[in-house]
Formats: structure tokens, sequence, C-alpha cells
């Protein structure tokens, strides 16, 4: 059963590893999911957030120096598009976390479909760092789909470093 | 001399196709092809608005032109900026004095800068039907409790998936809509003192809003833009704060106030429009453009102030 926090949900996989969905706002108290980490490693699955405000972000931000106080290393997994838009516009929601894969906006010119797919990012960092969106292929048609943002801005939240 | 329009850009085509948009208003165009010949213009022409390459807002001669704007009673001065972006726009927020500024190029130029036009001109500057084809439904709501927000923000994202548009889109109208409706509610009124007694209240607190306190909202989509309005009764956010807001270029933990709303609304959408009329009202229109795909558009976002003038 999934845990409201708010207007976010939560729910353990396993030791150590929440899946969390809905909304990241004033009333989700991210703060208190640092004690769910086992062995100091905190795996988030962030898919099933759709929605991250300003206060969400300054939640998720405290969160992130709580962690890494802590010594808890946070590894965010399939890192939804609303996620990642923040990760790229405000540098410290980034903390010393560790993105393992994450959605990005793909379109296939020949039937128009629109998509969010879930990238590697450890099997597709050498791509990444070039600033190469992965291949896919449009699951209606087959035909090739193509990366549906500016690399430099979408996938910036990978850098070490902020761009400009 | 009568009343008229500078436009200042070094490159003759630009200055033919922005004299031909503004042309419609009647007003006598007045050319320079940089800022030193606009200064010498300025010492005996009063422009109601001036029109000016970013590039050279970005040169030597930008002081000593906008010191003689301001002289000549110049109100607006309004930005343009072509070709590459770069870190133009940074660099132009950062001198904070840009009130306007459009980013885009044609033909979504020509649509900003007649509406831009038309509202200094004729200084009628409130409402989203400026910005939206004839015929769009518009939905309004009001808020009467703080509570309301996060619902309506739900629902508006219902609604807009409901008409066909992207996930993106609906994404990106959710954020918008919830940091203008959370400024709104928290960071707008003020007391006698000019203290603004709700921006440090958790947003989580439950607010009945009287009269005074509520808060207007309207949004529709005419295929080209999806545009959302946001109206307070106070007045309260002025230009100083709207322009500190968009230059910051990392959005960090600040703790309470408009900025970070602010700058966070405008990285989401395509144009945001600041409707001043101070100690009355504040209205706030966000545009997401829902024409063209992320990467057939420009990656920054046009943004106007505009300040009612005393009657």
């Amino acid at each position: 059963m999934p845990e409201a926090h708010g207007r976010m949900t939560v729910v353990t996989e396993r030791e150590g590893v929440l899946l969390i969905g809905g909304a990241l706002d004033e009333t989700s108290g991210l703060l208190d999911l640092i004690g769910r980490a086992a062995d100091h490693k905190l795996v988030l699955d962030l898919a099933g957030v759709t929605f991250i405000n300003s206060l969400g972000v300054r939640d998720w931000i405290r969160m992130q120096a709580a962690a890494t106080k802590a010594g808890v290393h946070v590894e965010m997994l399939k890192v939804s598009e609303p996620v990642v838009h923040q990760l790229n516009m405000i540098v410290a929601t980034r903390g010393t976390g560790s993105v393992s894969s994450f959605y990005a906006p793909y379109a296939c010119d020949a039937c128009g479909r629109e998509e969010s797919r879930l990238i590697d990012a450890v099997a597709n960092a050498a791509a990444l760092r070039r600033m190469e969106a992965p291949p896919m292929v449009c699951p209606e048609c087959s035909q090739p789909m193509a990366f549906n943002d500016f690399p430099e801005r979408f996938f910036s939240f990978l850098s070490p470093e902020p761009r400009g | 001399m009568g009343a008229s329009i500078l436009i200042v850009h070094p490159d003759r085509k630009t200055q033919r196709t922005v004299q031909r948009i503004l042309g419609i208003t009647g007003y006598r165009i007045d050319i320079a092809d940089d800022l030193e010949q606009a200064i010498r213009l300025l010492a005996h022409a009063q422009p109601v608005l001036i029109v000016v390459d970013g590039a050279a807002v970005l040169g030597p001669h930008a002081g000593p032109f906008l010191a003689a704007a301001k002289a000549a009673g110049t109100e607006a001065c309004m930005t343009l900026l072509g070709g590459p972006i770069g870190d133009q726009v940074p660099k132009l927020l950062g001198l904070g004095a840009v009130t306007n500024l459009l980013v885009h190029p044609m033909p979504v130029l020509a649509e900003e800068l007649t509406i831009t036009a038309h509202k200094l001109i004729r200084g009628d500057l409130f409402g989203i039907e400026k910005y939206l084809l004839w015929g769009t439904e518009l939905h309004a709501l009001t808020l009467t409790r703080a509570s309301q927000r996060a619902d309506q923000v739900a629902r508006l994202a219902e609604q807009v998936r409901s008409l066909g548009q992207s996930a993106r889109v609906a994404s990106m109208a959710m954020l918008v809509t919830d940091e203008l409706l959370s400024n709104a509610v928290h960071n707008a009124p003020v007391d006698a003192a000019g203290e603004h007694y709700r921006k440090d209240l958790p947003r989580d607190r439950e607010l009945e809003l009287d009269a005074q306190h509520q808060v207007q909202m309207r949004w529709g989509c005419d295929a080209r833009y999806l545009a959302i309005e946001v109206t307070d009764a106070w007045g309260t956010l002025d230009r100083d704060t709207i322009l500190g807001a968009l230059a910051k270029t990392d959005v960090r933990d600040s703790g309470g106030g408009a900025g970070m709303g602010v700058a966070l609304a405008y990285r989401s959408c395509d144009h945001l429009v600041f409707n001043l009329a101070p100690g009355q009202r504040t209205q706030v229109i966000a545009m997401i453009d829902v024409r063209y795909p992320p990467t057939e558009r420009v990656p920054a976002s046009s943004y106007n102030i505009f300040v009612e003038r005393a009657p």
C-alpha cells in the first residue's frame, strides 16, 4: 500500500529502495525519507513523480543536504521529466546524489508520436557526456525517433559543473 | 514633432521588417543604425517607444543611450534578440534595465511586437484576450481558500491533457500556475507598513481569502498558445523585484518572497507578461507555445513588464 505524504506517495519496494509518486510540494516532508536509507544508501525511484513546485524544490534541496551530512548516498532511478526539468534549472537540487536512469522526450517524425523514453545513464554515459541522445525506435511505426529537446539543455543536469 | 517610435538596429532588413509591423500604429517611425545615432535623434524627439537591438544594448554606448531615452521621457524600451541567443539573455537580464525582451524570430516576433506596441501606445495593459485568437474559450475561477491551489493546478493539467496537449505542456502549465497562484496568495498581500505578512506562513496552512485576498485565474488555448493569467488585488509586485528574479541564473533556497516563483515560471514558459497597477492589482500572464516542438524554438523566453500610468 502506498503511504501518503501530503500529495506525494511512497511505496517501499525493499529496504532502502522507495518508489516515489505524485506531487512534491510543501506537504511532502522529504526529510523524513533519509531515515529510510539502508547501509548509508537511499534509492529513490522517481518515475511516478508528476509535479514538483518551488516549495518541493526547497524541501528536496534540504533533503539532499541532510543526506550528505548523514553520509547517505542518494541514487535516483527513472527520474521523471518534471524532476529533470528542476534538476536542470536549479543546480542545488542535484546535491551529491547520482542519477542511474531518467526519462527524456522523444518524437517520431514519421507518425508524430511523442513519448517519454527511459535512458540508462550508466550504459549511455559516454554519449551523454558528448550531449548525444541515445537512438530510439518508435513503438508505433518502427521509424527512428528524434530527441525532442535541446541536448545541451536537457542533459545539463548530468554535468558535474553547471552549464550557462 | 509628433509622437514617434524609434527603431535602433544595424541590419537594414530588420529595420524594414520592424518598420512595417509598427507602421500600423500610425506613429511616425524614426530609424537609427546604432546607439550613437539614436542618442542624436533623442535630442529632438520624444518617442513613445524604442525598439532596440539586443547586441547594441550590450555595447559600450548603452549607458548614455538609456540615459538619453529616459531624458526624452520614453517609458518603454523594447529589446530584440536576433540570431544565436547564446549567453545574451543572462547578460541583458543582468543589466536590470530591459523591461521588454522579445527573443523569438519571425513569425512569432511579429505577434509579440504588435501586441506589445499596441499595449504600450494605448495604455491598455490588462487581459489575456490580447494574446489569444478571437473566439478562444476562456476558463475562469476565483481562489477563495488557499488550499484550492493544489486542486486547481491538478484540474488544469487534466483539462489541458483532455484538449489533446502533450504531457510536457501540461507539466509546464502546472508549474507556472502553481507558482503564480502561490505568489498571489502568499507574497502579494501587504499591511499598512508595507510588510508582506503572509510570505512566511506555511504554504500548507489553510487561509480563507476575503474579497481583497481572493485571486482570479483565467486560462485558454487557441492552438498557438496555452495562456494562463493570474491576478491579485494588491499591486505590490514591482519592476525591480521582477528584474532581479529574472536575472537569477541559478535559483537556490532563497527563503520566502516572490523571487523563486517568478524565476521558475519564467523558465517554464515561452513568454511571461507582467501587468502592474501599483497599489491596485498585479496580473501575470504566462504563455506556452504549443505549435512548435522545443527543438524548433529558441532556448530562451520573452518577457514584458508593463506599468500602468497614473491617470
